[in-house]
């Protein structure tokens, strides 16, 4: 019980910080883009999955707004806590560090996957739902990249963020770089991109036109699973050393 | 440089002093050490205090707030022993339920309110009723009127004082305050003076780290002084103060004829050095208060208007060099 009051009281916080930001405001109007895109697409009468996919979903949503946003949420999670000294209040407490890492987690996650899988499962509904039953499979599977991709984004770089206080610019320059240029030139880049492992997932629902996934569905969950839990590991041990500088004092 | 140490039951003592089989220290550094890299922030510092309030004197810089985060657990000694209660406080995160820390970062989350802070870290320490406790620390900091409101709309010394009752909503045994008046306004301060007082006499461990002497003055009779990271003086604050009283200062005096009122002032036992300079007549004396009547006396017996008079070492910096070189 007392571990559980813990893990709710932490995460409450970090939803509230998280959610507070003034660039939470601008994530969430980049979220709106693809469903106005999708109403745009429908009173077009573009109804197809395949061309919402090509045109929203593969240049929006997959390249830019989940990794934005899991890799904001997840290196502010602790980082923005570490900047302004608040961590302190959390750390001096008699509390098991893997339920600090958990909470922070659980929050940054659920923030990452109401936009980005909220923003899916919208433009979806609005444009793909009338193309019948692919349509529902397709945004059904699209969601499913969103939450695996936002929990993988996000334990990896809340984790980095106690390590680095460049977490963000690692994360961007990881985004732009290794699943941006280098993926597309190398192929063995797949098994360490966590982009490949919300795609490959997505498989397991429906096979998205045009989507270049170069894993399994199993291979993708079992990937993503390893990199959540080696992650959150590895926040936690840093954590249990984690120092506070001296100060000028 | 030679430490100033006068035994105490009570308050800081040397760990190779004379001890008889006592319970364990609250708080205990055995030639305790930190660096990073080439910067030794904490030099081989020793002590050990049981109940009561100690104040951590220093000038900024001098490794207090290093010193205090090794007490609470992070930072690790780079060398040596710190204990609080016996235990070792680094990455033993149970040793929180017996100590309240108020750090020097004003921070605290701004959307929460007073009451919801206090509430928060009273569930994160596992109290049976959070909210009782919550309301009791809170009236303990006089802050019962504001607890309803956003922590974000609080004054400096309204956020010192909540974080003070979030540290001690948990009753804990040992009490550490970085800088716990910085913000505060005069009757805030002696309002915060005699809450630590009161704590210290239900039998905790208080060390609040300043760098103002007067502040230490008022509530610790016990002292801790560090300088460049070293313990340059620990015991009583009384011994430790008339050091300071006692130490030559250093005047600067502008004059109508600087020359004559040199040759009248250093007939006087109070004045050991006068030196002419540019910038006027630099005396240097060992009792302020005498010299302070005694100039007015000798530039009306000279015949020389004074056109200013000032202290030129006043600075705590100077006061804590004094007590260093000493």
């Amino acid at each position: 019980m007392g571990l559980f009051v813990a893990f709710a009281d932490i995460a409450r916080v970090t939803l509230r910080q998280l959610l507070g930001r003034r660039r939470t405001l601008l994530l969430i109007l980049l979220s709106t883009l693809p469903v106005l895109l999708a109403i745009a697409f429908r009173i077009a009468g573009v109804t197809e999955v395949d061309r919402f996919t090509r045109r929203v979903f593969d240049t929006i949503t997959m390249i830019i707004l989940l990794p934005l946003v899991a890799i904001l949420f997840g290196s502010g999670a602790f980082g923005a806590e570490i900047d302004e000294g608040t961590v302190v209040y959390l750390l001096a407490k008699p509390v098991p560090r893997w339920i600090v890492v958990a909470a922070k987690a659980f929050s940054a996650v659920a923030v990452a996957i109401l936009l980005t899988g909220g923003s899916a499962a919208l433009a979806g509904i609005i444009d793909m739902f009338p193309a019948g039953s692919d349509g529902v499979s397709a945004t059904l599977a699209q969601v499913v990249a969103m939450v695996v991709g936002s929990a993988c984004y996000v334990s990896l770089f809340l984790a980095l963020s106690l390590f680095t206080r460049r977490a963000l610019v690692i994360g961007i320059g990881y985004m732009l770089v290794w699943e941006g240029a280098l993926s597309s030139l190398l192929a063995g880049i797949a098994n360490l991109s966590i982009r490949q492992y919300a795609l490959g997932a997505a498989t397991a629902i429906y096979k998205l036109p045009n989507q270049e996934s170069r894993l399994s569905a199993e291979t993708s969950f079992i990937l993503a699973g390893v990199l959540v839990v080696v992650a959150l590991v590895v926040a936690t041990w840093k954590l249990m050393r984690f120092e506070l500088p001296g100060g000028g004092d | 440089m030679t430490p100033e140490f006068v035994p105490s039951t009570t308050g800081p003592t040397a760990p190779d002093a004379p001890t008889s089989p006592a319970p364990v220290p609250a708080i205990e550094l055995a030639h305790a050490a930190r660096w990073y890299g080439n910067v030794v922030a904490v030099n081989d510092v020793s002590f050990s205090l049981g109940a009561g309030v100690t104040g951590l004197l220093g000038p900024n810089g001098a490794g207090k707030t290093t010193l205090l985060h090794m007490l609470a657990g992070f930072l690790a000694p780079s060398a040596g022993d710190v204990r609080i209660l016996g235990r070792s406080p680094h990455r033993d995160p149970s040793v929180y339920r017996q100590i309240g820390l108020v750090p020097e970062r004003e921070a605290v989350y701004p959307f929460l309110t007073g009451l919801d802070y206090v509430k928060f870290n009273a569930r994160l320490q596992g109290l049976p009723d959070p909210d009782r406790a919550a309301r009791a620390a809170i009236a303990q900091v006089g802050l019962e009127d504001a607890m309803d409101r956003q922590i974000g709309g609080y004054s400096k010394g309204m956020r010192q004082r909540v974080k003070v009752a979030g540290s001690l909503v948990h009753n804990p045994q040992v009490l550490l305050l970085d800088e716990p008046f910085n913000g505060m306004d005069p009757r805030q301060r002696i309002a915060m003076m005699d809450l630590l007082g009161r704590l210290a006499d239900e039998g905790r461990t208080i060390l609040f780290s300043s760098h103002i002497l007067e502040e230490v003055e008022r509530v610790g009779t016990e002292i801790l002084v560090l300088v460049a990271g070293r313990l340059a003086a620990s015991g009583d604050f009384r011994a430790i103060r008339a050091l300071m009283t006692d130490r030559p200062h250093n005047i600067t005096i502008r004059s109508s004829d600087d020359r004559r009122l040199a040759t009248t002032l250093m007939a006087d036992q109070a004045v050991f050095a006068v030196e002419l300079t540019q910038s006027g007549l630099c005396v240097q004396t060992s009792q302020l208060g005498a010299f302070r009547r005694l100039v007015a006396g000798a530039s009306r017996a000279a015949g020389v208007h004074l056109l200013e008079v000032v202290p030129a070492d006043e600075s705590l910096e100077s006061v804590f060099d004094y007590l260093v070189r000493r």
